[in-house]
């Protein structure tokens, strides 16, 4: 009795600790796991941010990039929502990668999206989860590094995200 | 769920030399959610999702998706491609479980 109560303590305790390391380091502590997540690990998106751009500066971007999502999402299983970015996609000016981050969900990175001059446009759409009303941003990297973003707040009715 | 894995590709009906065209894909895949238990605590497996999605045009790849679980379920992803000349654009698939899954639309002058 006493064993399986220290036990039930000890695992909630050990919970907490892994919740506590994937926060610090940006990367979850079982190692099997953080390779297989490299992109879509559990984290605060502050540690995600961090952890694929290491700190550069994020620069407002709301005048390029046009980010299109419903302001209120009655399903947050299922989000349509769009980035489309004004470049001229020219081998020596282009949009090399589009990231689409929501801030709440437990796994903030939802997608990268590498983009070649081929494309001829700098333009992704996707159908997301969002776990609870919160901001999503469309983060974009040209291809000089420069990085912009945009961000619109969505309510969300109905969380989709579960885990 | 035997469908797992059914791509749709998606082009305008007519398009132009030179056109940038928007393509529309669909697979349906249960892009399997974390799961956890009473106490909260992740409960360790290996979920099945799709991590990435690659598409290539005249034999170069153009666009290249990287997904994560907070991408919905039967996901659906759009991109705009530059039609130069006609020939295969191929998107394929890849999840967890090792599963690639491919559909291809033919680009046609009109």
């Amino acid at each position: 009795m006493g064993d399986d109560h220290r036990m039930t303590r000890r695992s909630v305790l050990g919970a907490l600790g892994v919740l506590g390391a994937s926060a610090a380091t940006g990367a979850l502590a079982v190692p099997d796991r953080a390779t297989a997540q490299a992109l879509g690990a559990q984290e605060t998106v502050d540690a995600g941010l961090k952890r694929v751009f290491g700190g550069r500066p994020i620069k407002d971007g709301g005048g390029l990039i046009k980010l299109d999502i419903p302001l209120i999402a009655e399903n947050g299983a299922v989000v349509p929502v769009s980035v489309e970015v004004n470049s001229p996609m020219t081998p020596a000016n282009y949009v090399k990668h589009i990231y689409i981050v929501a801030d709440k969900n437990r796994i903030p990175i939802v997608t990268r999206v590498a983009l070649a001059p081929e494309a001829g446009q700098a333009y992704v759409g996707a159908n997301i989860r969002l776990g609870e009303t919160t901001d999503v941003r469309a983060i974009v990297e040209q291809s000089d590094g420069t990085l912009l973003q945009a961000k619109r707040e969505v309510k969300v009715t109905v969380g989709g995200c579960g885990g | 769920m035997s469908d797992i894995g059914k791509v749709r590709v998606r082009i305008p009906s007519s398009i132009k030399a030179g056109d940038v065209v928007r393509v529309r894909t669909l697979v349906l895949h249960p892009m399997e959610r974390i799961e956890r238990d009473a106490q909260g605590k992740i409960i360790d497996r290996k979920y099945n999702y799709i991590t990435k999605m690659t598409v290539t045009y005249l034999g170069k790849t153009v666009v290249l998706f990287d997904t994560t679980q907070s991408v919905s379920e039967n996901p659906f992803f759009s991109f705009a491609v530059k039609a130069t000349d006609p020939g295969q654009l191929k998107v394929t698939f890849t999840d967890t479980a090792g599963g690639r899954y491919e559909g291809t639309a033919e680009i046609k002058f009109s």
